[in-house]
């Protein structure tokens, strides 16, 4: 037991030192540069080499049940010392950011873009009930427990929160560490970019706007104070933007998409 | 009941210990790989037992909070705690902001990915459980929130002119 959690320290730090060696790295696609950072790397490392067909000789003790349960059960853990670095950055920039208070607040709205963009696309594909969980917001912890609550994880909605909480934490770092640099080619002010970083999602954010500020490392405190300050802002406001304008504005573009279908299944 | 909560509160001392533990390394790391990206000095090692304190502090309010009464306060995540205890306490003074800003940023990043990727190594296989279209759908369901909330501010920011 206590080998295995030593074989998966060393490993922990044998992954550090690959991604930190292999370090920033840019790959130009056109006119657009996709920027990797070490932490892209790390979680791709890991992934990979967890998949069934890697898990056998000492791969299989550093991926024992345990290990991987210790990771799941104390990542929230492991992340702390970032949310308290956040403190710092955003502490010297604090005045800055109250004078434009309001626009961090309107920005929360922004979130109802799952809805607006997801759900058309979503029934457009012929998802319907599933849909609803499904883009009702990022699908993280918020949107779990109010679909669960609402409708059970085992009916239909469940099923698509629970899919979109699957892919989310799978892949959702990774896609934002290249989404957020390829708006700042589009156009998008990097300090817009910074505040809609702060999405809910702790390793998501932390994939935004690290790789914004490793694209403009002059701007690297500004980014880090906006985005952890649009975090917190997310994690006090998040579930009454979801309750009060999600859930009812979902509901309507449902019933208008769906209309002559079958009726919309109303919820206790 | 005594014994066990402080049992826990070591627990949760050492993982976070490992945590600033790996940070260092990797600020170490590196350095190695470039030398000139931040320097590992003594207020270094001050600022990762600052992050370490904050973190604990946070934890012990988190515990708190879920005796009050209030829905909205019992429910607020761990993580923000830590954040809230880290700003009250760079408000009040400067010597935090300086011991923690001597931690390199992205050397806190690398460790926590690291931890992230294998702990969802197991939902790999749920993943055959998910269809190709609800993948499509959270394509734009990130992009939709990311979009949305940048286009909002970056209005808000012409606006005031910034």
């Amino acid at each position: 037991m206590k080998k295995n959690f030593i074989l998966f320290l060393i490993f922990a730090l044998a992954v550090i030192t690959i991604a930190e060696f292999i370090g920033f790295q840019r790959i130009p696609l056109g006119p657009i540069a996709i920027n990797l950072l070490p932490l892209v790397f790390a979680i791709l490392i890991t992934m990979v080499l967890g998949m069934a067909i890697f898990r056998k000789g000492i791969f299989k003790k550093i991926y024992s049940e345990k290990n991987v349960s210790f990771a799941g059960k104390y990542l929230i853990f492991i992340m702390l010392p970032l949310m308290a670095r956040y403190g710092a950055d955003v502490a010297p920039k604090l005045q800055e950011i109250l004078q434009i208070g309001w626009i961090f607040l309107i920005q929360e709205i922004g979130n109802l873009g799952t809805v607006l963009l997801g759900l058309p696309v979503a029934i457009f594909l012929g998802l319907r009930r599933e849909a609803i969980g499904a883009t009702l917001g990022l699908g993280r912890e918020g949107e779990l427990a109010y679909i669960s609550e609402k409708y059970t994880l085992d009916s239909d909605e469940g099923r698509g929160v629970l899919s979109l909480y699957i892919i989310g934490t799978l892949f959702g770092a990774v896609f934002f560490s290249i989404f957020a640099p390829i708006m700042l080619h589009l156009g998008f002010r990097v300090e817009a970019l910074a505040m809609a970083s702060g999405m809910g999602s702790g390793s998501m954010m932390t994939a935004a706007s690290s790789s914004l500020a490793a694209s403009m490392p002059g701007m690297e405190s500004t980014i880090i104070a906006y985005a952890s300050a649009s975090q917190l802002l997310t994690s006090f406001l998040g579930t009454f933007t979801m309750v009060f304008l999600a859930v009812p504005l979902q509901q309507l573009m449902y019933k208008l998409m769906v209309r002559g279908e079958k009726p919309w299944k109303k919820a206790a | 009941m005594e014994k066990s909560s402080l049992n826990k509160y070591v627990k949760f001392g050492l993982v976070v210990f490992m945590s600033v533990g790996l940070i260092l390394f990797t600020q170490e790391i590196k350095l190695l790989k470039n030398p000139e990206s931040t320097p590992v000095s003594s207020m270094t090692i001050w600022g990762l037992l600052v992050l370490w304190l904050f973190s604990m502090v946070g934890i012990v309010i988190s515990d708190l909070a879920k005796k009050v009464p209030i829905g909205f306060i019992q429910n607020f995540p761990v993580l923000g705690w830590v954040s809230i205890t880290s700003l009250v306490s760079c408000m009040l003074s400067d010597t935090f902001i300086k011991a923690i800003s001597a931690v390199d940023f992205l050397s806190i990043t690398t460790p926590i990915l690291t931890f992230a990727g294998i702990s969802v190594v197991d939902r790999l296989a749920d993943l055959r459980k998910t269809s190709w279209k609800v993948a499509i759908v959270a394509v734009f369901v990130f992009i939709g929130t990311y979009v949305g909330s940048a286009l909002l501010s970056q209005i808000g920011l012409m606006v005031t002119g910034h």
